[in-house]
């Protein structure tokens, strides 16, 4: 049990630094275009996003999970 | 009661939102509408959401929303539910507000809320923050908040699982202002404690690619039934009895993929959830976002989902035949086995003009209407070769293809 949670904190541990290291290279400032557009944005309508949530999580007997936030780092 | 609308505000407030670059006013109300079987009606939820912003580096959030239920309940989890249908009708009211702090390439938000309804009384606290790293194509957010909650019960003292008497419409749930009130010997307040975490990294991948991984917790610790609700185990008639602390998990990943030829956008989502009562399930969802010139935009959407039952569930014929699967009892559906399945679709009017108001003083308005539609398959928990009496009847909800359908329409203005 214990060493499957050492392996799950290390699987995230690296996600979180493969995840850092891309972004030194991803994608360069002036190609955040598409990104920037609000179709790319991770719920950008919070109330939307909120509802959503109220409807299925009274529905089902799981809830979260549905991330939020982020953002392209455009500005 | 109404934990579950308690453990989306913990979710809603959990989540890190970005900070507005414009002030804004935001309404939109939802109308949720479940078919129901009997002559009481369906079930009817409206829900209202107003909420205002102003600031950017140091912003301001308030809002409100509200809850207006009115519908047929099963009154006893039984092999025949219809029966015991009952009609009721509730009113939830929620107030929340925010201050954020934003930086170049960071942001941190403090945020609270209260809500009250009969039964149901909920505070909470919570704070979000989040930062860009180098390069600004990794976003790292991470949040919190805890929920110091009451719910209303029928005072049973300090009888056992089957002497527990349900709570009625008629009982009173006193309040000073947002605390509960007992009245001995009638209803008492019990505590319910939510510690709600998430953490999310979004990932550039390319120019018109990326991708989010969220990790979430939660743990609710105290009373968690629903003190309305009866199970028929045996011949006895007897309050839902749940576990009182429940650790919850999600891993979800978002992966969007902006198609520049047909102007387009296509989202594709993936949620694996466990929890300690033995539920887990899997939801998988593909969006297709679909530009029709430079104001319109519409979104078509598909969702499946299945659970598996909480270890305690049974079907309502073996909690009648064979009593209950160990202490604890429901007849909760969200704890039996669903697959859903559920289509929609999304129109938005997008207006903005450069340098200029486009309406009165407000730079960008945007209207949305939305509609979706909700299938569900009620799955056996036990072998369905065993099982007399069938499972067709035990909810209201069974045997129906169409289940329940959502229209919510709103406006943002930012000005």
């Amino acid at each position: 049990m214990a060493s499957r949670f050492s392996s799950r904190v290390a699987l995230a541990l690296a996600l979180v630094a493969l995840a850092s290291g891309c972004g030194r290279w991803a994608v360069r400032a002036s190609e955040k275009e598409h990104l920037a557009d609000p179709v790319m944005v991770f719920d950008g309508d919070p109330h939307e996003a909120s509802a959503d949530e109220h409807v299925l999580s009274n529905r089902e007997g799981s809830a979260g999970g549905r991330g939020g936030g982020g953002g392209c780092g455009c500005n | 009661m109404r934990l579950q609308l308690t453990l989306l505000l913990a979710v809603a407030v959990v989540a890190p939102r970005p900070v507005a670059a414009d002030d804004k006013v935001d309404a939109t109300t939802t109308w949720y509408q479940e078919a129901r079987r009997g002559n009481l009606g369906g079930l009817t939820v409206v829900h209202p959401q107003v909420d205002f912003g102003v600031g950017d580096e140091v912003s301001f959030e308030a809002g409100w929303s509200a809850d207006a239920v009115t519908g047929a309940t099963a009154a006893v989890y039984a092999v025949d539910a219809v029966s015991s249908a009952t009609k009721f009708s509730d009113l939830r009211n929620e107030g929340h507000a925010s201050l954020g702090f934003a930086g170049r390439r960071s942001q941190l938000a403090v945020t609270g809320s209260v809500g009250a309804e009969r039964d149901y009384l909920s505070i909470t606290a919570g704070g979000s923050g989040s930062i860009d790293l180098p390069g600004k194509n990794t976003n790292v957010a991470l949040s919190y908040t805890h929920n110091f909650d009451q719910v209303c019960d029928r005072d049973n003292a300090m009888l056992g699982p089957l002497e527990r008497r349900p709570l009625t419409g008629l009982d009173p749930c006193n309040k000073n202002y947002i605390l509960g009130k007992d009245t001995p010997g009638m209803t008492v307040w019990r505590d319910v404690a939510i510690d709600t975490a998430q953490g999310t990294i979004t990932q550039n991948l390319s120019p018109t690619m990326n991708l989010q991984v969220g990790l979430w917790g939660q743990i609710v610790d105290g009373f968690q039934s629903n003190p309305y609700r009866r199970v028929r185990v045996g011949q006895i008639d007897a309050q839902e009895h749940s576990p009182g602390t429940r650790a919850r998990g999600a891993l979800s990943a978002r992966l969007n993929r902006y198609l520049i030829p047909v102007h387009a956008a296509l989202h594709l989502s993936a949620r694996l959830y466990s929890d300690t009562w033995g539920v887990n399930s899997a939801a998988v969802e593909t969006d297709w976002s679909q530009y029709l010139g430079s104001d319109l935009l519409f979104r078509l959407r598909a969702r499946i989902y299945q659970q598996t039952a909480a270890t305690f569930f049974k079907d309502a014929f073996f909690y009648e035949t064979e009593s209950t699967a160990g202490e604890y009892f429901t007849g909760d559906r969200e704890l039996a086995p669903v697959r859903n399945i559920l289509v929609g679709g999304k129109f938005t009017v997008l207006t903005v003009a450069e340098d200029k108001k486009v309406w009165g003083v407000f730079e960008k308005v945007q209207f949305n209407l939305k509609g979706d539609v909700i299938f569900l398959d009620e799955l056996p928990a036990d072998d369905p070769d065993a099982n007399a009496a069938g499972t067709g009847d035990q909810f209201l909800t069974s045997g129906q293809l169409i289940d329940a359908f959502v229209v919510q329409a709103g406006v943002l203005l930012n000005f």
